[in-house]
């Protein structure tokens, strides 16, 4: 636990095995409502370590073991987070952020916001924070919430997919109606097309033809200054914990391939 | 999974890691949860992967560097982790102190 940005926050820091002085930092930023950082730590962040990277994830506000106000749920609320912790935690180096879906956001809008801090962004099922993003959050946060309110709603989850996911919905649907991220969350601040383009670091979009994304595979790539995009055949909005094995292959690679961005290069 | 049977060498993990889940799971009553090789982490005691990072700390705080649960996790299928037994987390903890 450490306090940043004027909250407790919960972070763990795998070191790199076998480091020189400097090895590179990969900071893993989660997803919305039912994640928490043990999505990364319990995956991709062992792996990272081991091929000498230093793993750092935390839970973001309102999620896992960090403090969860009643308020301060906007994007730019949760990119001063990530300030205040890599500040914080004395991370001075650019490093690498590698974001599941709302986290993917996070670390759109951190780049964007703080370019000299950040070496590449690892987008997974995610997107930018812009108009037509925030129009879907407000849709799914709406629909997912009706949904859930349906009477019997998580015994037709458990029946079809376990007392597990069961559980994990009512966290979720607490966690989004418990404070005021339904409301704030979709309010940015967000980016306009000047906005995506100060996003200029290399960014790898990993995304699975049948997510989110699906309609358009590659508007991303088109959109930002320097991105590529990796397609998962058959792959859901799920695709880290579907293929987490897949998704590290391609996160040290890239690591490998952009460990030298030296500081002020781009 | 019906062999889940502490052997010897097992009975003093599964006191250190049933101690560590109470604590964990905290609140009242928690001494009258019975906890076995058989028990569930998510199943049977509700606890969240969350939960298990905490306990991956606790168990290397204790045992130290070269039990690392999340290394042992890194390594399944989601599945796999869902279902995972106090027991197969004794042997695991077992086999590398």
């Amino acid at each position: 636990m450490i306090v940043a940005n004027g909250i407790r926050m919960h972070y763990q820091w795998m070191r790199a095995s076998g480091a020189d002085t400097e090895p590179p930092v990969v900071v893993f930023v989660h997803g919305l409502a039912i994640d928490s950082l043990a999505s990364f730590y319990l995956t991709l962040a062992p792996p990272v370590a081991a091929a000498g990277i230093d793993a750092i994830a935390y839970d973001l506000r309102g999620h896992g073991h960090t403090e969860k106000p009643g308020d301060g749920y906007r994007v730019g609320d949760f990119v001063a987070d990530l300030g205040g912790l890599l500040d914080a935690l004395g991370v001075h180096q650019r490093v690498h952020l590698v974001g599941n879906s709302f986290g993917g956001t996070v670390a759109f809008a951190y780049a964007a916001a703080h370019p000299d801090r950040v070496a590449s962004v690892v987008s997974i099922e995610a997107e930018p924070p812009t108009e037509p993003w925030a129009q879907r959050m407000r849709a799914m946060m709406a629909e997912a919430v009706e949904k859930l309110a349906e009477e019997g709603a998580f015994a037709r989850i458990a029946e079809a997919f376990g007392t597990h996911h069961a559980r994990l919905a009512a966290a979720g649907l607490k966690r989004l109606t418990s404070a005021t991220m339904i409301e704030e969350l979709p309010t940015g601040p967000l980016l306009d097309l000047a906005g995506l383009r100060a996003i200029r670091c290399p960014v790898l979009s990993i995304v699975g033809s049948e997510g989110f994304q699906q309609d358009d595979l590659g508007a991303l790539e088109r959109a930002l200054p320097d991105c590529r995009t990796e397609v998962l055949a058959g792959q859901h909005h799920s695709v880290l914990v579907e293929s987490h094995r897949t998704i590290r292959d391609l996160l040290l690679r890239w690591v490998g391939e952009h460990a030298g961005t030296p500081a002020g290069a781009r | 999974m019906t062999d889940e049977t502490a052997t010897i060498a097992d009975g003093p993990v599964l006191d250190v890691v049933s101690g560590m889940v109470r604590e964990l799971l905290g609140g009242y009553d928690v001494d009258d949860i019975e906890i076995t090789m058989d028990t569930t982490f998510h199943e049977d005691l509700e606890l969240e992967s969350i939960d298990l990072v905490v306990l991956a700390d606790r168990l290397q705080q204790h045992y130290g560097e070269q039990v690392n649960l999340a290394e042992f996790l890194a390594d399944k299928e989601l599945d796999e982790v869902i279902e995972l037994t106090v027991g197969a987390l004794v042997r695991f903890v077992a086999s590398r102190r």
